[in-house]
């Protein structure tokens, strides 16, 4: 009911296009079984285990999503300059460093030697951390730090286009800016590769189906006319904007598996290999490393944007996410709920697999679960801010994956 | 020995101040009546309670409308609150109280946080408000 209530499914009628699709961006078309280019061995795989006995949490949050993408613009505000830095979508964690550098290199221009930073988010704490590797004095002022912060109920693996924006209203100059900002992000993650407590790592991504997999479409439903330039919410997966294609060359692409390569006993499957980022670990890291270099934290909400200008700072990075949409009068920020549910961490079996409605994915942090309507697409959750958990969708991902591993038992 | 005895002769002299200078302070200003405070602990209860809790604890992910939420607010106009709950509040559905269970339910929390009620209700415009502030301490 609720999820007919706010993920407007009837708008989205006609959208069979996707039925049978992984939501796999870059695994090219396949018929059936085929002869992989590889001649890898098949992996040994540790079974996850996907009990309801195991599952420890369910984080619930709103991704800020601008349908003109993230807003990186500058305002001043009587004598402050403000630098905003928010509205990622579903792309905060994997642009964060790429949108920090444009973010500080705006503040840098008027050549401050204090900045202030609004939010304490992934994307204002990674500004924060690059502004003083610039040299800067770094005040954060925030209602919470990163671990209390939307960014942590994320699911954490590198996705620099979900939900980043819609393709009319981000405009051609958009994509280039996205690139800029993913491939920066992507050398920037790099960095923490191998660092104690593995705060970013690869592991192998497999993509699972009993039906052929074929590569994820978008095309228009023409019996929609409504948009988002006309309702103010998009109203169909074709109008969001997908910019993958242009960082593949760096980012590994799914590659199908014959059967003799296929370990899990499910038809189809492909593989590739994915960068993820275990969020304890992180938000320890990047929190050292800000009091390290002498940053310093003040608990403040702020209500109105002229209180900016309280601030001894003149220089004000603004990356308060979807809180922008109050603080900051955005209306053109808009909810898109996601939830993950959390199982005790299986380090053992360091994959993640994505089969039916469901993803799971192993890391130091726990076996993040999520649950897709693939029908809805990346419509799923637009419009709604309800961020109360619901346990049971988890269950019922869970539920749908785990037969994988009943029938490799068996 | 003789050094200590000087800051204690102090201590003792502004312990003493204290009462006198509290006495002689302006009374806070009410900002809402108890009615009004009443009725807005059923709307709490009813449309804010599901996330906030039922104590206005807060989770781990929700803030607390209490002890922090005060270190956040006070000293801010009460017309600013007001707005930002008319507008931002239930996150579900923004908007969807009329501004009459919207100063039902600020009334309720700031009653919940200390601040004093009196004779006059909590009006529901942010223009009648003026700039009146939430002074709690």
């Amino acid at each position: 009911m609720r999820r007919d209530l706010f993920e407007r499914r009837a708008f989205l009628r006609g959208g069979a296009a996707l039925t049978g699709a992984l939501g796999l961006q870059a695994c090219t078309g396949t018929t059936g079984p085929v002869a992989s280019a590889s001649k890898l061995y098949r992996p040994p795989i540790v079974p996850l285990r996907l009990t309801p006995d195991q599952l420890i949490d369910v984080k619930t949050c709103i991704r800020p999503f601008r349908a003109a993408g993230p807003n990186l613009s500058t305002e001043q505000i009587g004598d402050t300059l403000v630098v905003h830095n928010y509205g990622h979508g579903g792309s905060g964690w994997s642009l964060s460093w790429g949108s920090g550098e444009v973010a500080v290199g705006k503040a840098m221009s008027v050549l401050p030697k204090e900045i202030a930073v609004i939010g304490c988010g992934i994307v204002g704490l990674t500004a924060a951390v690059m502004a003083q590797r610039a040299g800067l004095k770094v005040t954060i002022y925030a209602r919470e730090m990163l671990q209390r912060t939307r960014s942590f109920r994320a699911s954490g693996s590198f996705t620099p286009d979900s939900r980043v924006a819609l393709t009319e209203p981000a405009g051609a100059a958009f994509p280039a800016l996205w690139e800029q900002m993913a491939r920066f992000s992507w050398k920037a993650f790099r960095t923490y590769l191998g660092v104690t407590g593995d705060p970013v790592a690869f592991h192998d991504s497999y993509g699972l189906s009993d039906t052929p997999i074929v590569r994820r479409e978008h095309p228009a439903d023409p019996s929609i006319t409504d948009s988002w330039a006309t309702k103010g919410l998009p109203q169909q997966n074709s109008e969001f904007l997908h910019l993958s294609d242009r960082i593949k060359d760096i980012v590994p692409q799914m590659q199908p598996l014959s059967a003799e390569e296929n370990p899990f006993g499910v038809a189809h499957a492909v593989r590739g290999s994915e960068m993820y980022f275990n969020f304890a670990s992180y938000g320890h890291t990047l929190l050292g490393e800000f009091f390290e270099n002498g940053g310093t934290f003040v608990n403040r909400d702020f209500h109105d944007p002229s209180e900016v200008t309280t601030l001894k700072e003149k220089v004000v990075i603004h990356s308060t996410g979807f809180a922008a949409r109050d603080l900051w009068h955005d209306k053109t920020v808009m909810p898109v709920r996601g939830q993950t549910g959390w199982l005790v961490p299986q380090r053992e079996a360091n994959y993640s697999i994505r089969y039916k409605s469901g993803l799971a994915l192993s890391k130091s942090d726990g076996v993040c679960i999520m649950h897709f309507d693939n029908e809805l697409g990346e419509m799923q959750g637009v419009g709604n801010s309800l961020e109360l958990p619901d346990r049971d969708d988890v269950l019922a991902a869970m539920a749908d994956m785990a037969p994988i591993f009943e029938k490799k038992g068996a | 020995m003789a050094n200590l005895a000087v800051p204690a002769a102090l201590l003792v002299a502004t312990v003493a101040l204290v009462p006198i200078a509290a006495l002689s302070a302006p009374s806070v200003k009410s900002l809402y009546s108890e009615a009004q405070a009443t009725e807005g602990a059923t709307l709490y209860a009813q449309r804010c309670a599901m996330c906030h809790g039922k104590t206005l604890e807060g989770t781990w992910e929700i803030p607390t409308l209490k002890g922090r939420f005060l270190n956040n607010w006070n000293h801010a106009p009460v017309a600013r609150l007001f707005d930002y709950v008319s507008k931002a509040m239930p996150q579900m559905a923004p908007g969807s109280l009329t501004p009459d269970q919207n100063a039902k339910i600020v009334a309720y929390i700031l009653k919940e946080n200390g601040a004093p009620a009196g004779a006059t209700a909590l009006p529901t415009d942010t223009a009648a408000m003026g700039n009146a502030t939430i002074e709690v301490k």
